[in-house]
């Protein structure tokens, strides 16, 4: 073929292939299935246990503690939508979308913020740990109220002392 | 409709240490199949023709003196659209000894040097579809509206 007519060959292309442009914002979106976006944080199911936090690689899920509250963190703009935490969840509050339209003009625009109360101890007034996951792990195993409502700290200096006063036969020094 | 962004956008390119999926997504993006010169964009070969900086990866420190030359070169009013989860994060390099960790320590660096920019823009994902790509520069024409809020979830 000469040089003149590549045009009109061209042309039959174009006309055979007909428009390929997809009308993107104006339609729906070509996601499949198995495609990972946004994940979505149920406030009524999670626990803060902080298992996910432990899981997610690039740390976009973070634990901040606080004096009366624990607060979890889910920063969107360094999360790499892997999908571990809603794996590794216990109680299934984590589910994962398709949402993958992110863009904005604010950084603010991309936390998500679950507040969770903490529980108080009953001799030292510390804090440790939250008021749902106590309540999680009651159901999942009986404990005795005179732990439950103590700090990890106060719990194990209870136990070392009720130990200690099974050795020495009930009497401290 | 963004006040910087009313006639097409000329885009420079600027990788900072990326993985390059981000990049070869920037480039499907102007394949005929998605096609983003229907909403004017086009991609220049130099900071000092583009109106938008688009930033991937999360700056290292070897690009960081670099990506403020070619931020400084870009006449105003400059916009710097932050791209895929270690533009806008720094993703899993946010704590890395080599990187800066996105755009929030290139923002502080570049007030210290005294570089203004006239607006940051952040596109998350990893990589970023080129869908995604197209809803930003759809937001920035003001012919979507943005969807993420932040939120403050109380559990009970």
């Amino acid at each position: 073929m000469s040089e003149k007519l590549k045009p009109a060959k061209l042309l039959v292309i174009a006309t055979k292939s007909g428009r390929v442009t997809k009308k993107y914002p104006y339609e729906e979106p070509l996601v499949s299935p198995d495609f990972r976006g946004l994940i979505e944080i149920d406030e009524n199911k999670c626990i803060g246990c902080g298992a996910c936090v432990n899981a997610c690689p690039p740390n976009a899920l973070q634990m901040i503690s606080d004096k009366e509250t624990t607060v979890l963190r889910y920063f969107i703009g360094r999360c790499i939508f892997c999908w571990r935490c809603v794996d590794v969840c216990p109680v299934g509050a984590i589910t994962g979308t398709r949402k993958f339209e992110l863009a904005t003009d604010d950084a603010s625009d991309l936390y998500v913020h679950v507040v969770h109360k903490k529980p108080k101890c009953e001799t030292c007034e510390g804090q440790g740990g939250t008021q749902k996951m106590l309540y999680y792990v009651v159901e999942k195993s009986p404990v005795t109220e005179e732990y439950l409502n103590e700090c990890p700290d106060c719990r194990k200096k209870s136990f070392i002392e009720s130990v200690a006063k099974r050795r020495t036969g009930g009497v401290s020094e | 409709m963004s006040r910087f962004l009313k006639k097409s956008l000329w885009v420079f390119h600027l990788n900072t240490g990326s993985c390059n999926a981000c990049d070869i997504e920037i480039l499907d993006v102007l394949t005929p199949f998605h096609d983003a010169e229907r909403f004017g964009v086009k991609l220049v070969t130099s900071p000092r023709h583009a109106d938008v900086i688009l930033l991937t990866g999360p700056i290292t420190l070897e690009a960081l003196p670099k990506v403020v030359n070619a931020i400084e070169a870009a006449p105003r009013p400059r916009v710097v659209i932050a791209l895929g989860s270690c533009g806008v994060g720094g993703g899993i390099w946010h704590d890395t000894y080599s990187t800066i960790g996105g755009i929030k320590g290139l923002q502080k660096i570049l007030e210290e040097k005294g570089v203004k920019v006239d607006a940051f823009y952040y596109v998350p994902g990893c990589p970023i579809r080129p869908e995604a790509i197209l809803y930003a520069v759809a937001m920035f024409k003001g012919l979507v509206s943005k969807k993420v809020k932040s939120e403050i979830k109380h559990a009970e």
